[in-house]
C-alpha cells in the first residue's frame, strides 16, 4: 500500500465535503477519517521495519528535477507510531465535535480533514521541502480552525499562533536551504533534499560553528513548535481560544510536530552542535517545567491550566530528547504519544464541560461529580495519567526521559551524555508540581460541594456524558492502560530508529569531553607545560 | 559581438529621443490631473523604452530588442483596454476624472 | 557499625541464587490478582448502579482468597522465589539494560507483610461492609472499589521484585489513599486532606524516584536479589564502593529515606496522615493505622544493606523516629477528637518503628509493625463503632461511660485490649514489641542512642497516658453522651445511640484477638529463643533486614557458608560482646521488661488520676497552666499541632504560591508582552513612518516609485564607489 492513499484520501473527502449538503458534513469526515485510521493500521501492520532501523512504507516520486525535490515519502518506526496517533486523534475529534459545531460546519470538517493530510505529510516527509511545506501547511487549518471556532479572543489567538510558528519556521527554513546549498556546492549529486542524504552531510561535512547555527536555525522553528520556554507564548492563548477539536489537536499532534523535529532532523544532522548545546537546551526544559507548573497553579480558567501543563509536560520530553542515551530517547518518544492521548482527553473533557456549563472558570463550577459522574471519572483518571501514576502511560515515559537524564553524564560507559543527576534531579520537581495543581485542579471542579453556573434559562441541567462522548474518550483511556501496563511493545518498535538516530553520540561526547578536558589543560597551564604532565592529566 | 552603425545618428542620440520621451511621460503622469492624460502619458513611457530596446537591438544586432518591442506592443494594448474600460467605469460612477476623488481606494 | 555492615553484605548472594533455582509457584500471584478483580467488579456495580451490599461481598471475598493464597504461601515455604508474571519496562541496547519486570519477590519479609495486610483487610472490609450501609447504592461500590486498589497497590508494593514495582505500589497506595480519604467528596475538608495525602506522599516519592535512578545507575540493577549480588561482590571492602561512583551509595540512603518519611508520616513529612482522619473510619483503620503507612518501614527493612552503606543513615533515621514519637505523643496528649489521638498515636509508633529500624533493630521494628496493625486496627475500629453509634460524635468530652451502656460491651472492651497493647501494658504484645526496639536502643552503640532510649521511654509514659486518657474519659465514668452533628434527620433530643451490630462486633473482637495474640510469636520460634526476637526475628532473618536481627550473623554461619564467612561472623560476634551497652548496669532486654512496665504503670496512674478519679483536675491543670505567662506557651502549642501545618503554609506554600502569581504575570507582561508583542511589533512600528506615503493619491504613489527608481539607479551608478568604500572600511575594523 502506497502512503499516499493516507495523504490523499482526507484531502478527497474534503473536496467531497464541499459537494454536498452540509447535514452530511460530519458523517463524510467520521467515514473518511475512519477509513484513513483504518488504512494506517492495516500499513502498521504489514510494516516490516518495527524494531529496526530502516524506512518503510517508501514511495519515491520525483517532482522539480532541476532542484532536486522529491515527492519521497516514508516513515521509520518513530514517524508509524506518531501517524498512528494522528489518524486515532483524527476521527476521534470529528466525533467529539459533532454537537459542539451548529455552523459553518462544511468548512470545519474539511478544515479538519486538510489538517489531517498536512499533519501525516510530515511525519512521512522525506524530502526537506515536501517536509516543511507540510509543516507550515498544518499552520493553515488551524488558524482558520481557531479564528472561525474559537472563543472571544480567537482573532488575537489565530493570529499569533500563525505569525510566531512560522516566523520561527522560517529560520528552520533557512537552515535548510543552508544545508542542501552547502551539499549542492561540495557534494557531487547537486542538488538534494532527501533528508537522509542531506543528515549524513551535515553530520559528517559541516564544521562545528556551522552546525552551532544551524542548531539555532532549526530549534528556532522547532522550540517554538513544542514549544519551549521562553517562547511558549502563544500556546496558552492558542489553545484556550481554540475549539475542542483545535486543542485537541494541536496538544496531541501539533505539539509533537516540534519534537518530532528534533528528533529527526536535529539530533541526526548536527550532532555536534548537540552535544554542545545540549546543557542549554535541558536547562530551558527545566526552567519551562518548573515556571510553567507553577503558573498552572495560580490559573482560574482550567482549559489555560491544561495548556500551560503542557509546556511543562513537555519539557520532559525536550530533556529525554537531550539526554542523548536511548532511554531517554526512547522515553521522549513514548511521552510524545502519551501526551498526545492524555492531554488530548483533558481538551476532550473540558471541552464537554464548557458545552454543558459555558464557563471554565473554576470559581464558578466544582463539584461536577455529583451532576456528572461518569465524567467526573474520565477526568480523575487522565489527570491521573498525565500526573504520572504508575500503571497508566504517563508514568513510563517521564520515568524513562528523567531516568534518561540522569544517567546522561559524561562517565557512563555505553553511552554517554552530558546532562547528568543534577538535572534530573530539579526537574523531577515537577513531579510534585504537578500533582500539586493538578489535583487542585480537580479538588475544586470534580470535587466539593455542587456549584454550577444557573442554566435554567436553558431548561435543563445538564446531563452526564453521553454514548458518543463515552466513545470518544474510552479508546484514549484503554490505550492510555495498554501502554502504562505494556510499554516494552512500543519501546521494542522504537529500538531500532532510536539507536540509528544516537548511533554518532558516544564518540560525539568523548570528542566533546576530551577537547573541554584539553581546553581547561589550556586555561590552567599555559606553554611551559611538558609532555609528561599532560600524560598524567589525562 | 557585432556593432553595426546608425549613418550620421549615433546610438546615443536614439537613447536621448527615448529619454526626452520618458521624462515627458513622468512628468506628465505626475503633473496632469486628469486619468485620460495620465494613461496617455503611461503609453509615452512606454514608447520612450520601446526606442530605447529597439536602438540597442539594431545596435547589437541583437533581435532581442525588437523581441522586447513587440511585447510591449502587446502589453500596451491590453493594458491599454482594461485601463480604458476601467477608466470609464469610473467616470460614470463619480463623475470626475481627478486621481485624488478615488483616494478611499486606498484603504 | 561497619563490621555489621560487613557481615550483611557478605551473606545473601549464594543463599539467594541458591533459593531463587526453586519452582516459583505461579499461583501466589493471584493474591495480587483478586483484589484487581475485585476492583473491576466493583466498578461494574458502580456503573450498574448496584443497590445491594455485592460490593462488599465481592471484596470480603476476593480479599479472603488473597489471605489464603498468602497462608498457602507461608505454609508452603522453601525459601525466596521470584514469580516472573510479565515484561513492564524492559530498555536494552547492547551492553546494557534497563529492566523492570512485573515479578513478585517472595521471601519471608514479604509473606510477614502480607500476612497481615491481607488478613486485616479481609476483616476490615467485613467490618466495612456494616459500617458503609447507609451509602448503599451511593457510594458503597466505590469505597469498596478503593479498598480493592489499595489491597492491589499494596501487594505490588510488598511483594514486587524490584524498586520500580515498589514504586508502583507506593504510588498506588497513594492513590487509593486519595480515593478513600476524599470518599465523602462534597465535603470540602476531605477532598483538602486527599489532597494534602497525595501532595506530600509525592514528595516522598520524588526521593524515591531520585533513588531509584541512583540505584540503577551504581547496582545496574534495580532487582533486590540484582543489588544483593552487586553488595556481595563488593563485600568486606568499602574502598571498592568508589567503583560504584562514589557519593551515589551515600546519597542513597537519605533519598529513600526521604520517601519513607513521607509515606510513614514522619518528620518532617508527617502532616498529612492527622488530615487522613478525614476519611471513613475503615479506610484509616486499614491504611493509616495497620498497613500503608508502615510501607516506610517496610522499604527502609527491605534495603536495609544500603542504608548500612553510609555511617550517618541510620543514626539518622533512628532519631527522626525517635523525635517524630516523642513530638507526636505531645500533640497527641492534648487533642480531644479521639480519632486525631489515635492519628498521632500512629504517628508516635511509626517513629517507634524507626527507631528500632534506626539503633538496628530491624526485628523490632518489624514486630512493632505487626502488633500495631493489631491494635491500632481495633483501637480505630472501635472509634469508627462509637462515631457510627453516636452521629459523628468524636469528642471525647461529650462521650462518657460507654462501658455501662447496652450494646457497647464488646466496643468498650476491645478498646481497652488495643488501649493496653498501646500502652505497653506488661505481657501484652505492645508491651513486648516495645521492649525489643527500646532495649536495643541502649544496646546499639551509636551517636546519642542511648539520649534516644531515655527519650523513647519518656514517650512510652505519655504514650500510656495519651491512650487510657481516651479509654478512661470514653468507656468509664458516668453515662453520658451528646449526638454529633451527622444525625441524617434525627431531632437531636429523640436521639438514641445504635450500637454496633453482628459483622462489627465479630470483627472486633477478631483483631482484638488478634492482638492478643500477637505477644505469642515473641516466644515462638525454631531457631531463637524468646528474648532474642521469636518468630518474627525468624521472619526477618530470612531477608536483606537480618542486619537487625540478634545473633543473626550466628545463625547465618551455618551449612556451607560457615567456611567461607566464618571468620568474618566470628569477629562481629566478638565485637558484638564487647560493645554491647548496657542500662544502669544490666542487660537492657531484661531490664526494659521493668522499666517500660513502671513507666507505662506511672502513665495509666496519671490517666487515672486526671480523667477517671479526678476529671476536673485536668482542666484545672490546664487553666493554671495557662494562667501562668511562662507555661501558657504549652498546652496553646500542644493543642495547635506546635503550628506545623501553619509553618509550611507560610514557608513553603505561600511563597510557591507568590511566585506562581508572579510567574503568570511575568508571562503576560513581560515574556510575552514586552519581548513577543514588542518583537511582533516592530515591524508595525517602522511601518509607520512609511504610512505617510500610502495616502491614496495616484500620483503620490508615483513619485514614490520613481524617486525609488532614481535611487536604484544613483546606486548602481555608484557601485563601485561604494563597494570599495564598504571593503576599505570592513578592513579596516577587521585586520
Amino acid at each position: 500500500m502506497t502512503p499516499w492513499l493516507l495523504l490523499l484520501i482526507p484531502l478527497i473527502g474534503a473536496a467531497a465535503i464541499f459537494l454536498t449538503k452540509a447535514e452530511l458534513s460530519k458523517w463524510i469526515s467520521l467515514g473518511v477519517s475512519l477509513f484513513v485510521f483504518v488504512i494506517s493500521i492495516l500499513m502498521s501492520v504489514q510494516f516490516e521495519q518495527w524494531g529496526s532501523m530502516g524506512t518503510g512504507l517508501r514511495s519515491e516520486t520525483s517532482w522539480i528535477n532541476s532542484m532536486g525535490l522529491t515527492l519521497d515519502l516514508g516513515a521509520d518506526s518513530v514517524a508509524m507510531m506518531l501517524v498512528l496517533l494522528t489518524t486515532l486523534l483524527t476521527p476521534l475529534c470529528v466525533w467529539g465535535s459533532f454537537n459542539a459545531i451548529t455552523s459553518r460546519r462544511k468548512e470545519y470538517y474539511a478544515w479538519l480533514l486538510i489538517l489531517e493530510t498536512a499533519m501525516l505529510g510530515v511525519f512521512l516527509a522525506q524530502d526537506l521541502i515536501l517536509f516543511y511545506v507540510s509543516f507550515e501547511l498544518t499552520l493553515v487549518p488551524m488558524f482558520f480552525l481557531i479564528a472561525i471556532y474559537g472563543g472571544k479572543n480567537r482573532a488575537h489567538a489565530s493570529v499569533k499562533f500563525f505569525i510566531y510558528t512560522f516566523a520561527g519556521s522560517l529560520f528552520m527554513l533557512a537552515g535548510f536551504v543552508y544545508v542542501a546549498w552547502q551539499n549542492a556546492q561540495t557534494g557531487a549529486g547537486g542538488w538534494s533534499f532527501a533528508i537522509h542524504d542531506l543528515a549524513i552531510y551535515a553530520s559528517t561535512k559541516l564544521s562545528a560553528t556551522e552546525q552551532g547555527w544551524i542548531l539555532l536555525a532549526l530549534l528556532a522553528g522547532f522550540a517554538v513548535k513544542i514549544p519551549v520556554f521562553p517562547v511558549h507564548t502563544w500556546l496558552p492563548l492558542a489553545h484556550t481560544e481554540a475549539p475542542t477539536a483545535g486543542s485537541v489537536i494541536l496538544a496531541g499532534v501539533l505539539l509533537k510536530l516540534g519534537t518530532f523535529g528534533v528528533y529527526r532532523f536535529v539530533l541526526p544532522m548536527v550532532p555536534e552542535a548537540v552535544v554542545a548545546w545540549a546543557p542549554s537546551i535541558a536547562i530551558l526544559g527545566i526552567i519551562g517545567i518548573l515556571y510553567a507548573a507553577l503558573i498552572c497553579w495560580v490559573q482560574d480558567d482550567v482549559k489555560k491550566l491544561v495548556a500551560y501543563s503542557s509546556v511543562s509536560h513537555l519539557g520532559f520530553c525536550v530533556l529525554g530528547l537531550v539526554a542523548l542515551n536511548p532511554i531517554g530517547l526512547e522515553g521522549a518518544v513514548l511521552y510524545m504519544i502519551n501526551h498526545g492521548l492524555s492531554t488530548g482527553a483533558l481538551f476532550f473533557l473540558i471541552g464537554m464541560m464548557y458545552e454543558r456549563y459555558h464557563t471554565r472558570d473554576m470559581n464558578m463550577i466544582g463539584g461536577l461529580a455529583k451532576r456528572m459522574p461518569v465524567w467526573s471519572v474520565f477526568m480523575v483518571f487522565f489527570v491521573l495519567a498525565s500526573v504520572g501514576l504508575p500503571g497508566l502511560n504517563g508514568f513510563v515515559s517521564e520515568f524513562m526521559c528523567l531516568l534518561g537524564t540522569f544517567v546522561s553524564s559524561t562517565d557512563a560507559q555505553q553511552w554517554p551524555g552530558v546532562l547528568g543527576p543534577q538535572y534530573a534531579a530539579v526537574a523531577a520537581i515537577g513531579m510534585v508540581l504537578a500533582a500539586m495543581y493538578l489535583l487542585i485542579m480537580v479538588g475544586k471542579v470534580v470535587f466539593g460541594t455542587l456549584k454550577e453556573p444557573d442554566t435554567t434559562d436553558r431548561g435543563s441541567l445538564p446531563v452526564d456524558l453521553s454514548l458518543r462522548e463515552i466513545g470518544v474518550l474510552a479508546p484514549l483511556a484503554a490505550l492510555c492502560i495498554w501502554i502504562g501496563v505494556q510499554p516494552t511493545v512500543l519501546t521494542d518498535a522504537m529500538r531500532g530508529s532510536v539507536e540509528k538516530v544516537l548511533s554518532p553520540y558516544p564518540k560525539r561526547v568523548k570528542e566533546h569531553v576530551e577537547q573541554q578536558h584539553s581546553e581547561s589543560i589550556m586555561l590552567k597551564v599555559p606553554e611551559s607545560e611538558t609532555p609528561d604532565k599532560e600524560d598524567h592529566h589525562a | 559581438m557585432m556593432l553595426a552603425s546608425f549613418g550620421a545618428a549615433t546610438l546615443a542620440s536614439y537613447l536621448v529621443v527615448s529619454g526626452i520621451l520618458l521624462v515627458i511621460g513622468v512628468v506628465g503622469f505626475l503633473v496632469r490631473r486628469n486619468l485620460i492624460v495620465m494613461f496617455l502619458c503611461t503609453e509615452l513611457m512606454f514608447q520612450g523604452a520601446a526606442i530605447a530596446f529597439v536602438a540597442a537591438g539594431r545596435y547589437y544586432l541583437d533581435y532581442s530588442g525588437q523581441v522586447m518591442v513587440i511585447f510591449i506592443l502587446t502589453v500596451a494594448a491590453a493594458e491599454a483596454a482594461l485601463a480604458l474600460a476601467l477608466v470609464v467605469f469610473m467616470h460614470r460612477q463619480r463623475d470626475t476624472l481627478d486621481p485624488d476623488a478615488y483616494g478611499e481606494l486606498a484603504e | 557499625m561497619i563490621s555489621i555492615m560487613q557481615s550483611i553484605i557478605a551473606t545473601p548472594a549464594g543463599q539467594i541464587d541458591q533459593l531463587v533455582d526453586i519452582v516459583a509457584p505461579t499461583w501466589a500471584q493471584f493474591i495480587l490478582w483478586m483484589p484487581l478483580i475485585s476492583l473491576v467488579l466493583c466498578g461494574l456495580c458502580a456503573a450498574l448502579k448496584v443497590k445491594t451490599k455485592a460490593p462488599a461481598i465481592i471484596t470480603v471475598i476476593s480479599l479472603a482468597t488473597s489471605f489464603v493464597l498468602t497462608l498457602m504461601l507461608y505454609f508452603g515455604y522453601e525459601g525466596a522465589e521470584v514469580i516472573h508474571i510479565f515484561e513492564w519496562i524492559h530498555v536494552h541496547w547492547n551492553g546494557g539494560s534497563f529492566i523492570s519486570d512485573f515479578a513478585l519477590y517472595i521471601d519471608k519479609l514479604t509473606l510477614l507483610w502480607m500476612l497481615f495486610v491481607t488478613g486485616l483487610g479481609t476483616l476490615i472490609a467485613v467490618y466495612a461492609s456494616e459500617y458503609m450501609e447507609h451509602d448503599v447504592g451511593k457510594g458503597y461500590a466505590r469505597f469498596f472499589a478503593g479498598v480493592s486498589v489499595f489491597l492491589f497497590a499494596m501487594s505490588c508494593l510488598v511483594m514486587g521484585d524490584n524498586l520500580l514495582m515498589l514504586y508502583l505500589g507506593w504510588e498506588g497506595v497513594g492513590f487509593a489513599s486519595y480515593w478513600l480519604i476524599g470518599y465523602f467528596y462534597q465535603r470540602p475538608a476531605a477532598v483538602a486532606a486527599a489532597k494534602k495525602a497525595f501532595i506530600v506522599n509525592r514528595i516522598g516519592d520524588l526521593g524515591l524516584a531520585l533513588a531509584i535512578y541512583l540505584i540503577w545507575s551504581t547496582f545496574g540493577t534495580i532487582q533486590y536479589d540484582g543489588i544483593s549480588t552487586a553488595l556481595a561482590a563488593h563485600n568486606n571492602d568499602a574502598a571498592t564502593f568508589s567503583a560504584f561512583g562514589g557519593w551515589t551509595v551515600h546519597a542513597i540512603p537519605y533519598l529513600l529515606m526521604l520517601a519513607a518519611f513521607g509515606k510513614s508520616a514522619q518528620l518532617p513529612l508527617y502532616v498529612w496522615l492527622p488530615d487522613a482522619m478525614e476519611g471513613p473510619t475503615p479506610v484509616s483503620a486499614l491504611i493509616h493505622a495497620a498497613t500503608m503507612v508502615t510501607a516506610g518501614v517496610y522499604l527502609i527493612a527491605r534495603t536495609y544493606p544500603l542504608f548500612q552503606l553510609d555511617d550517618y543513615a541510620l543514626p539518622i533515621v533512628a532519631w527522626v523516629g525517635g523525635l517524630t514519637a516523642l513530638f507526636a505523643a505531645t500533640i497527641g496528649m492534648a487533642q480531644y477528637d479521639i480519632k486525631r489521638i489515635m492519628a498521632y498515636s500512629t504517628v508516635s509508633q511509626l517513629g517507634y518503628m524507626f527507631l528500632g529500624l534506626g539503633v538496628l533493630s530491624s526485628y523490632g521494628a518489624a514486630y512493632h509493625v505487626f502488633t500495631h496493625a493489631f491494635f491500632k486496627a481495633v483501637l480505630f475500629l472501635t472509634c469508627g463503632a462509637i462515631m457510627h453509634g453516636f452521629a459523628g460524635q468524636l469528642d471525647l468530652r461529650k462521650l462518657s461511660g460507654l462501658r455501662k451502656m447496652r450494646g457497647w460491651k464488646i466496643v468498650s472492651y476491645t478498646m481497652l485490649v488495643g488501649c493496653l497493647c498501646l500502652a505497653g501494658f506488661p505481657f501484652t504484645s505492645g508491651y513486648f514489641s516495645k521492649d525489643a526496639i527500646l532495649a536495643e536502643a541502649f544496646v546499639t552503640q551509636g551517636s546519642g542512642f542511648e539520649i534516644l532510649g531515655w527519650l523513647a521511654i519518656f514517650t512510652a509514659g505519655l504514650t500510656a497516658y495519651y491512650t487510657f486518657r481516651v479509654w478512661f474519659r470514653v468507656c468509664c465514668g458516668p453515662e453520658y453522651y451528646e449526638p454529633g452533628d451527622e444525625l441524617h434527620g434525627d431531632d437531636p433530643s429523640s436521639f438514641h445511640p445504635h450500637p454496633p451490630r453482628v459483622a462489627i462486633n465479630f470483627v472486633l473482637i477478631a483483631i482484638a484477638s488478634g492482638a492478643i495474640i500477637a505477644a505469642l510469636p515473641y516466644f515462638m520460634d525454631n531457631e531463637t529463643k524468646g528474648i532474642n526476637g521469636g518468630w518474627v526475628a525468624e521472619m526477618v532473618h530470612d531477608s536483606p533486614a537480618r542486619g537487625g536481627v540478634p545473633n543473626a550473623v550466628v545463625a547465618v554461619v551455618d551449612g556451607e557458608h560457615a567456611t567461607a564467612h566464618e571468620g568474618v561472623a566470628n569477629a562481629v560476634v566478638d565485637q558484638d560482646h564487647a560493645t554491647h551497652g548496657s542500662i544502669l548496669g544490666m542487660d537492657p532486654h531484661k531490664a526494659m521488661y521493668y522499666i517500660s512496665g513502671v513507666v507505662g504503670m506511672i502513665g495509666l496512674g496519671f490517666a487515672f488520676f486526671f480523667h477517671l478519679a479526678r476529671r476536673k483536675a485536668a482542666d484545672s491543670l490546664r487553666n493554671k497552666l495557662l494562667a501562668s505567662r511562662f507555661t501558657r506557651w504549652l498546652p496553646i502549642a500542644m493543642e495547635n499541632k506546635w503550628y506545623v501545618d501553619e509553618f509550611y503554609i507560610a514557608v513553603i506554600r505561600t511563597p510557591l504560591w507568590i511566585l506562581g502569581k508572579l510567574f503568570a504575570l511575568i508571562d503576560r507582561g513581560i515574556i510575552d508582552g514586552l519581548l513577543v508583542n514588542g518583537i511582533a511589533g516592530t515591524p508595525r512600528a517602522i511601518a509607520k513612518w512609511f504610512s505617510p506615503l500610502h495616502n491614496g493619491a495616484v500620483q503620490s504613489y508615483a513619485v514614490s516609485m520613481i524617486g525609488g527608481a532614481a535611487l536604484v539607479i544613483l546606486l548602481m551608478m555608484f557601485m563601485p564607489e561604494i563597494m570599495s568604500f564598504l571593503q576599505s572600511t570592513m578592513i579596516g575594523a577587521t585586520p
